[in-house]
């Protein structure tokens, strides 16, 4: 069982506690043009880890609230960017309502794959090569559909670069918003009935169908949810960007990464995505200073990361905090105060 | 037809073998190896290495595949330890993780010393028919270890004492070990054997078409599948799929074209497990 965070998520906090840590990350991300704002190519950088933690933000919406291991996060922001941009370009549609039919679009693959994983009850390991395949399967399709995708080459992605998009600093606040959202979207899932039935069903499924939450209806609800972050996210790229290829939207580019990210920051916790993605868009910043050695010291760094933090930074984080407060009640003389068991964590 | 189908029974030999390498590391331990197409190509390149050095290829080709098992069983006993300490699902994952950590690594230690090495290995002598077929020697050769060693494989399993253990640690960790099976010895054992087995795989690739350094992911990936389609923890199954997925890919490829040749493998290797949840020759749900 993967432990997840404490459930500060909780119906019984208050809200101001609750959505602290969302505003907190949103806010300090958005300083982030302060040192970088002059240079477009690290912008550029700053950009990506947005879109990173974006992706995992969605992915951990299906893996780390249901856990469907779906291995399509490229593939979903894939649709989401090709159909936004063929959309709004080809068919010249306004790229507002071009992205959100393009994020409904992925959506609706995800819901699919989540559908058919859970009416065959597909254990981790299978959903994982199944949208596997399907995401292969995509690359192959961006590939081959040449006259829609410019295959190889790329599509060049001419709407939103005269709108705010096509500035220097100016997209990275869309994409802080976009991430604050998503935060806060989680957040609320994790405070509502949905939040309840994540947790029963990830503890313990038979348990939860049981006590009568419909397993099958939440982990659709998840798929086709996060499969919508993950594709919105996508769109937004593809317009910002100006191009995307299929090696945007890679299984080894996207998927690789954002599990990584996710597994370092947290599984299931709502930070977890934004730790993850900043740690390791530092780390490949700082890595192509050397060039050759790239792979190697990338290779050790996660074997180093996840022996050392096999649980994750956040979770691990709040295991220390918890023990600390619990240490500090114990000494304290008169427990008239609330009782410190408002972080209930297994184990 | 039947030389297109013949092409594919190669091909899908060389794919079992190379699933039945995840198949047995994940049915034991719990642990999906992401390197085992790195392991593949580092048997590979060392061969190449050594035929370049002026070795004959018989010599050279042990070498890798001792390379690679060596590497395999170094990973087991080292890297892997911490994760055999956990259980469920922490273990899949954190064992898929240090893996991937793995891959990175060999392939850009790989990248790094011999950016440009690939194993060819040309097998001379001409064609031969069979069943009014003509086959290259490469291929028939290829597919004449494949079977060999595929062989060998169940008949151990069935038969030998160590492959008793193997599969009693596959069905049940805790009863093996009361009835005095280390499983620890059975994993390290086993994934000496799919490091060799991946490596093996390689040079037979070879023998039709280049290895080249970047094609560990391919070998990964395709590893995967053939084993998650033959059912996670079965020989038989490996191999069966490993055949099913062979001959779609070639059928596909000769009638359709190879664009969508892709797709269909990919459809196909989709359409069992779902079709059979748990695998072709699953034993039951993971």
């Amino acid at each position: 069982m993967i432990r997840r965070a404490a459930t500060v998520g909780r119906v019984g906090v208050p809200a101001m506690r609750a959505y602290a840590p969302v505003v907190l990350a949103g806010a300090v991300v958005a300083l982030l043009p302060l040192r970088y704002g002059d240079s477009r190519p690290m912008m550029g950088v700053v950009i990506g880890g947005v879109l990173f933690a974006c992706y995992a933000v969605g992915f951990n919406v299906i893996f780390g609230s249901t856990g469907q291991l779906f291995l399509c996060t490229g593939a979903l922001a894939g649709i989401g960017g090709y159909a936004s941009a063929i959309l709004s370009d080809r068919h010249g549609l306004p790229m507002v309502l071009a992205m959100l039919l393009a994020s409904l679009m992925a959506a609706a693959v995800g819901g699919l794959l989540s559908w058919i994983a859970v009416s065959r009850s597909l254990g981790v390991i299978f959903t994982g090569i199944v949208t596997l395949t399907f995401a292969l399967a995509f690359q192959n399709l961006l590939l081959g559909q040449r006259d829609l995708t410019g295959g190889e080459t790329g599509l060049v992605v001419d709407a939103g670069s005269d709108t705010l998009l096509g500035e220097q600093v100016a997209p990275f606040y869309v994409f802080v918003v976009l991430l604050t959202g998503y935060l806060a979207l989680f957040r609320a899932l994790q405070r509502s009935h949905i939040g309840w039935a994540f947790r029963a069903l990830r503890d313990d499924e038979i348990a939860a169908e049981l006590a009568g939450v419909d397993v099958k209806r939440y982990r659709v609800l998840a798929g086709t949810l996060g499969s919508g972050m993950i594709g919105l996210a996508g769109a937004l790229y593809a317009h910002s960007e100006g191009f995307i290829s299929p090696s945007t939207f890679s299984f080894g580019e996207v998927d690789v990464l954002v599990i990584v990210m996710l597994a370092f920051g947290g599984i299931g916790s709502l930070l977890g995505p934004v730790v993850g993605a900043a740690t390791f868009t530092v780390l490949e910043e700082w890595m192509d200073s050397f060039d050759e050695y790239r792979l190697i010291i990338y290779g050790s760094v996660i074997l180093v990361l996840f022996l050392v933090l096999p649980r994750g930074v956040v979770p691990t984080v709040q295991r220390l905090v918890d023990v600390a407060r619990r240490r500090a009640v114990r000494r304290a003389p008169a427990p008239t105060a609330e009782p410190p068991v408002d972080t209930l964590t297994h184990g | 037809m039947r030389a297109v189908v013949f092409d594919g029974v190669v091909l899908g030999l060389q794919f079992g073998l190379l699933g039945v390498g995840l198949t047995l590391v994940y049915g034991l331990g719990g642990v999906l190896n992401l390197a085992q197409g790195q392991l593949a190509v580092l048997g590979a390149i060392v061969a190449a290495v050594r035929l370049d050095a002026g070795s004959a290829v018989v010599p050279a080709v042990i070498t890798g595949i001792v390379v690679a098992a060596t590497v395999g069983l170094v990973l087991d006993l080292t890297l892997m330890q911490p994760v055999y300490r956990r259980r469920g699902e922490d273990r899949v994952l954190l064992g898929l993780l240090l893996m991937l950590g793995v891959a990175f690594i060999i392939d850009g230690v790989l990248t790094w010393r011999y950016p440009i090495e690939a194993l060819t290995l040309r097998i001379g002598g001409e064609p031969v028919d069979i069943l009014g077929v003509r086959m290259r020697t490469g291929s028939l050769l290829a597919s004449a270890i494949a079977l060999g060693v595929g062989a060998i494989l169940v008949l151990f399993l069935r038969y030998a004492t160590t492959g008793k253990a193997v599969r009693s640690v596959i069905q049940d960790e805790e009863g093996a070990q009361l009835c005095g099976v280390s499983p620890a010895t059975v994993r390290a054992f086993v994934f000496a054997l799919s490091g060799g087995l991946a490596a093996l795989v390689a040079v037979t690739r070879s023998m039709t078409s280049p290895v080249t350094v970047n094609a560990g992911i391919d070998f990964t990936i395709l590893a995967l599948i053939v084993a998650v389609v033959g059912g996670l923890g079965s020989v038989s199954g490996a191999f069966l799929a490993g055949i099913l997925l062979g001959v779609v890919n070639t059928v596909s490829a000769h009638y359709i074209g190879t664009y969508i040749t892709t797709i269909v493998l990919l459809g196909a290797a989709a359409a069992t497990i779902v079709l059979r949840p748990s695998g072709l020759l699953g034993a039951g749900r993971e």
